[in-house]
């Protein structure tokens, strides 16, 4: 539990809501965005999730009451936007708004992925374009549930923090990792 | 290689990399954010409401099924319609006196 994360009847924004979301945001934003760019597999509607999550966590802080941990409310927040982002998607195209063959999938700059400038070392940078390609392909090919564990274990997630998160049994969580896990191996081998 | 370390070297590659820039300008961002937050929502945080006003109509058209079945109770209350107008003829044709 990090200095911000207490538990009891204290909420980490009471005395200092603006420093403590500040806080709050450089500790996690990291692994939201992380679990929202995985669960979406596009990058803007990441950003935008992760904006959201956090807004959502400002306008809620006085009410958190510590009974889970802040990352778990975090990340339910998130995976709860990021299951809204799929409904969305699919009413566009129940109302044939959008081709669902053409999916809005959108790959991050590269700028991005890398630590520099990316024009200084153009292999590398086609090199972890297609990582984050291939990583992303596969992830999105796992049935919803298992890609949702996958994804937070991916972010270092015990099977407990995963169950509260979402909202689902240990040994459900367990069995969805198994199977998650056999497929990435499989569609991943050439990197492990 | 082991299992523990197999698992770890995956973990490792769906975790998505960033650079320093990005996650800063990302906090700058949602900072700015917070701080006008009257600002319009996305459209699909309205997901949520639109799903639920979309269950509303798909469960209010079941209940308009059993009306299509309305043709056979209606030619059920015909037919009794039918022998009333029967009884009618025959009170019609009571003189009035004999009522």
């Amino acid at each position: 539990m990090t200095d911000i994360e207490k538990k009891g009847s204290e909420s980490p924004g009471a005395a200092n809501p603006e420093g403590a979301f500040t806080l709050i945001v450089e500790e996690h934003q990291r692994l939201v965005y992380g679990v929202a760019l995985r669960l979406t597999g596009n990058s803007s509607a990441a950003e935008d999730i992760t904006q959201e999550t956090f807004i959502a966590a400002w306008r809620h802080l006085k009410d958190f009451r510590g009974e889970s941990s802040l990352k778990t409310w975090l990340l339910r927040i998130a995976a709860n936007k990021a299951r809204s982002y799929w409904r969305w998607k699919k009413l566009r195209t129940w109302f044939s708004l959008s081709d669902p063959a053409n999916g809005d999938e959108e790959s991050p700059a590269l700028e991005d992925l890398l630590p520099d400038d990316p024009r200084q070392r153009p292999e590398q940078a086609a090199q972890a374009a297609e990582l984050e390609r291939r990583v992303q392909a596969a992830i999105s090919a796992l049935p919803p549930r298992q890609r949702e564990v996958a994804v937070l274990r991916a972010q270092g997630l015990s099977g407990a923090e995963i169950a509260a998160a979402l909202g689902m049994a240990e040994g459900t969580v367990k069995a969805h990792w198994f199977e998650a896990r056999k497929k990435l191996e499989v569609s991943l081998r050439e990197y492990l | 290689m082991n299992e523990d370390e197999k698992e770890r070297k995956l973990l490792s590659l769906l975790a998505p990399r960033r650079s320093e820039a990005f996650w800063a300008a990302q906090r700058a961002r949602i900072a700015s954010s917070a701080a006008e937050r009257k600002g319009p929502a996305r459209a699909w945080l309205l997901a949520p409401a639109a799903a639920a006003a979309l269950l509303a109509v798909l469960l209010v058209r079941p209940q308009r099924e059993p009306m299509q079945t309305e043709p056979q109770v209606v030619s059920a209350a015909f037919i009794e319609h039918l022998d009333l107008l029967d009884d009618m003829d025959v009170l019609e044709a009571v003189p009035e006196e004999e009522l």
